[in-house]
């Protein structure tokens, strides 16, 4: 009787040993498969930010010399670049892709989207964004300001840029080197998704994003 | 004499233009205020030995020069001339937007989407000097 009792405790002990080895090893594994599954169906394409940051509120000029600040934008979907109208390989690269990425939204979706443009050349104006950003789209907003805002927005969204080198013998008709990110910014105005240049041409991807932060999911597509 | 004909078309050197043949070639469509604009394509080379591009010249354009894209880890990109691009011996080079692009610089004329420019990009092999004729379809 007291033996059996012993052998009765010793196999519930061996039992219990035996779950929490079974744990040790079963809990990290599952969180290990369930993060890379999370992962691998992420439904975003840019780099997502799950955190809440609200973006820069700048006020800048537009092509019609009217002011606009982040803040007026809200309700809307933002995707925001940097560069130059002089810029002659990056940036209409950049300004195509994002217009393939606007014509690819459905009406309602274009009405609730705005691509801002935003100079970091000194020697823009808004009579020369008035000349170039429509041309990509005349939907498209495309900004300049006092070099000091455009400093303090650039830094905000971590862009930069630098002046390069003279394209002749013209000392004015220089380059600029600059960042190529994109970012989207959701209705509430916060910094949601970043595309690396290399990831802009994938334009459907990216209007599957927009229309996720609008809230209005592709038909068809799950989060 | 057909035959003799039929030789001498396959026999190497003939034709300067042959040594480098370009696939799809075009221009970009820029705003109607831009004062340069690019051109892109891949440059295949056919033969053994290395081809340059040097240069090249164009209706609507004051200045054509070889330009690299620069990347830095960060996101940060920028521009930069080269001498010229090396086509390496049975290789090919690829330019394309956001990487590298023949340069048209001083406008004199803004190329139109639809439009055909021709270009003549002047070619280096070996020492001696050949150009490549194109229509490039600007888009």
């Amino acid at each position: 009787m007291a033996r059996t009792r012993q052998s009765d405790a010793r196999s519930r002990r061996i039992g219990l040993i035996l779950f929490a080895a079974c744990m040790v090893v079963a809990v990290p594994t599952l969180i290990v498969l369930f993060s890379i599954a999370g992962k691998s169906s992420s439904p975003w394409f840019g780099q997502y930010d799950p955190d809440t940051h609200h973006a820069y509120n700048f006020s800048l000029t537009d092509q019609d010399g009217k002011t606009v600040r982040l803040v007026d934008l809200r309700g809307d979907a933002v995707l925001l670049a940097f560069g130059f109208t002089r810029c002659p390989n990056i940036c209409p690269t950049t300004l195509g892709n994002l217009a393939a990425v606007y014509r690819k939204l459905p009406p309602a979706a274009q009405e609730r989207t705005k691509v801002v443009f935003i100079s970091v050349d000194e020697r823009d104006t808004p009579a020369s964004m008035k000349e170039y950003v429509p041309f990509f789209n005349d939907r498209f907003i495309g900004l300049t300001g006092a070099p000091a805002d455009i400093g303090t927005t650039a830094r905000a969204y971590g862009a930069f840029f630098r002046k390069a080198d003279a394209v002749g013998s013209d000392k004015d008709d220089y380059m600029i080197d600059h960042s190529t990110y994109a970012h989207l910014i959701d209705p509430e105005g916060n910094l949601r998704v970043l595309y690396r240049f290399e990831q802009l041409p994938e334009t459907e991807k990216i209007t599957d994003d927009v229309l996720r932060v609008l809230g209005t999911q592709a038909p068809g597509k799950q989060p | 004499m057909n035959k003799f004909l039929f030789l001498l078309l396959l026999s190497p050197g003939l034709s300067l233009a042959e040594d480098l043949k370009i696939e799809d070639p075009w221009i970009r469509a820029v705003p109607p205020s831009s004062k340069a604009t690019a051109a892109f394509m891949t440059l295949v080379n056919k033969t053994d030995k290395p081809v340059l591009v040097t240069s090249g010249t164009c209706p609507i354009a004051g200045e054509i020069r070889p330009m690299v894209t620069t990347k830095q880890a960060d996101g940060v990109m920028g521009m930069a001339f080269v001498e010229s691009f090396s086509v390496p011996a049975h290789g090919s080079r690829v330019l394309e937007p956001g990487g590298d692009h023949i340069m048209l610089m001083k406008l004199k004329e803004v190329p139109k989407a639809g439009a055909i420019v021709p270009l003549v990009l002047a070619t280096e092999s070996g020492g001696e000097k050949g150009h490549v004729r194109l229509d490039l379809p600007v888009r």
